[in-house]
């Protein structure tokens, strides 16, 4: 099952090289209940990871699990050279946009400063650097028209785009996107991954969970592909091969004309 | 201070005209946090579950106010543990919390021969009975909410809009949910007096509902709704004195009133949301993997 396995100990140790992200033989659980097991893998500055499984396979409690928001009970997972808790200072998470309530009374603009809070500090209110920070998120991602438009306004897609904003406004060595492309129309679609490209450039490690191979074989070199275990970590085409992928999603699998899959969501 | 100088709230009138107007402003305030954060059933809960808490301490004789806010504690604690239940949500566990903490105060008032107090006193308020030490409560509590309300804004913003994405930030979302509850907790505490158990949350929902009908802004929403709240307590007064009317009544018959009328204009504006609006987009059916070809 981990045949692609490396592990980071050699990356560790060299300065100006820190790895973005290590998973060292990792199991994540919500109390008792074990929701990943065995993860291991490498992700460094400027690279981009897709985490490709079905529908449960524990792809968003891997990014809260990076984030330190559920505990790695055995093995480890290491940010930036450091605990995932300390090194959240430094890491930006991109929800789903269609998990955040459109009716609330808040500007694009709003939106995009809260990746700003954290540098601006409690007690204390944004400066005219944070709003031109915020200026050039909204710019990076195609929607400096709308900062003054409600969020709730925007297309899905325009949304996504907004959270992207906001998580280049935090200016983050890790970039972690949960389901960015859920929804979003092909306009928007080609923003995200012009953003995303911008920021790998710049040696931002980007971590992409998606149902979508497509975007896999796009905007990642590696894959992570999951099923609570881990069915393979490596170069995407290494990883998305009709068997690993018939292998981690079992039955959701449907092959067609030997080479292509097609991944059905239940 | 201006309530030193007794003169002026000699005046039962002018007495409950302040209390109105601090109540209304606070109510405006905090409301929008309750509105955006969807609580407006759960302080119904909180309003009602003050009731059997003042009640008990007027009957073992200590304050009133921390009487009713060390019950309402009680229930918001007892709330958090129903919804925890296998099937059960937070609703159900508010609904109960809402009819038992209401009952309890009503069994606790019919079981006492000649209480000194009715039970409408508790239950559509006595603005008009309010004492100067009242007042000074009620102002003390008002300028700590917007001192907390100013230095945390937008960090309560955050928490309130993306609560994942605020604790992803590092933010102590729970402490900072803590501190909401305990905003909107003494704001009912101080209303729950004048305006009663039942009515009180009527400007604690109400002011801030009509200020969302009016604006998008967030900046707007909370002058907005103060101003609402001060007006609707002011109105009040004004028509309970001059009719002779319940005044804790008529603040909540303005409140609607106000509510309805800008109802009305959003509708006739076209600012009402279409059914369609309210279903979420399907989710992606499918993905597809062209492995090789691209």
């Amino acid at each position: 099952m981990t045949e692609e396995t490396t592990t980071g100990q050699v990356t560790l140790e060299q300065p100006g090289r820190t790895a973005a992200l290590v998973l060292d033989r990792a199991c994540v659980a919500y109390g008792d209940v074990p929701a990943l097991e065995e993860l291991d893998g490498v992700v460094h500055p400027g690279e981009a990871v897709a985490l490709i499984g079905p529908n449960g396979a524990g792809k968003s409690t891997l990014i809260k699990a990076i984030l330190g928001l559920v505990p790695v009970v055995r093995g480890r997972i290491e940010v930036l050279g450091t605990t995932p808790a300390r090194a959240r200072r430094e890491v930006a998470y991109v929800p789903q946009a269609d998990t955040l309530d459109p009716d609330f009374p808040v500007s694009v603009e709003q939106v995009v400063m809260m990746g700003r809070y954290r540098k601006i500090g409690w007690l204390r209110r944004p400066s005219a650097g944070d709003r031109a920070e915020v200026a050039a998120a909204l710019e990076r991602v195609g929607l400096a028209g709308r900062a003054r438009d409600r969020f709730g306004t925007l297309s899905g897609g325009q949304r996504q785009r907004v959270l992207l904003a906001r998580a280049i406004a935090a200016r983050p060595r890790l970039l972690l996107l949960d389901e960015p492309f859920n929804g979003v129309d092909a306009v928007s679609q080609h923003a995200l991954l012009e953003a995303m490209a911008a920021l790998k450039e710049q040696g931002t490690a980007v971590v992409i969970s998606t149902h979508d191979l497509a975007i896999a074989h796009l905007a990642c070199e590696e894959v992570c592909l999951l099923n609570r275990h881990q069915y393979g970590f490596g170069p995407t085409e290494s990883v998305l091969t009709p068997e690993r992928l018939r292998a981690a999603y079992g039955g959701q699998a449907l092959e067609l004309r030997g080479d292509r899959v097609i991944v059905t969501r239940t | 201070m201006i309530l030193t100088d007794m003169s002026w709230f000699d005046s039962t009138v002018h007495r409950a005209m302040t209390e109105a107007a601090l109540v209304g402003a606070l109510g405006g305030l905090v409301g929008v946090l309750v509105i955006v954060r969807r609580l407006p059933f759960f302080t119904m809960a909180l309003t009602h579950a003050t009731f059997p808490g003042v009640v008990i301490a007027t009957l073992l004789g200590i304050d009133l106010y921390l009487g009713g806010g060390l019950f309402g504690l009680l229930i918001v604690l007892a709330i958090v543990a129903f919804s925890r239940a296998r099937g059960q949500d937070l609703t159900a566990a508010t609904g109960i919390a809402l009819s038992g903490g209401f009952a309890l105060g009503v069994v606790l008032v019919s079981a006492q021969d000649g209480f000194s107090k009715d039970l409408t006193h508790y239950t559509v308020g006595d603005i008009l009975a309010v004492s100067t030490a009242d007042l000074t409560s009620t102002l003390v509590v008002a300028v700590a909410v917007v001192i907390v309300l100013a230095a945390l804004g937008k960090e309560l913003l955050f928490s309130a809009f993306d609560p994942v994405g605020a604790s992803a930030a590092g933010l102590p979302t729970l402490v900072l949910d803590f501190i909401l509850l305990a905003v909107i907790e003494v704001t009912v505490v101080v209303t729950v007096p004048a305006l009663g158990a039942i009515l009180a949350v009527a400007l604690l929902v109400g002011p801030a509902a009509t200020a969302r009908l009016l604006t998008d802004r967030l900046a707007l929403l909370f002058p907005i709704s103060a101003v609402i709240g001060v007006g609707c307590g002011l109105a009040g007064v004004w028509l309970s004195t001059r009719w002779d009317i319940a005044a804790g009544a008529s603040i909540a018959l303005f409140v609607g009133f106000v509510f309805g009328l800008a109802f009305l204009g959003s509708a006739v504006r076209g600012r009402l949301r279409s059914p369609a609006e309210t279903t979420r987009h399907p989710v992606a059916l499918e993905a597809v993997n062209d492995a090789g070809s691209s």
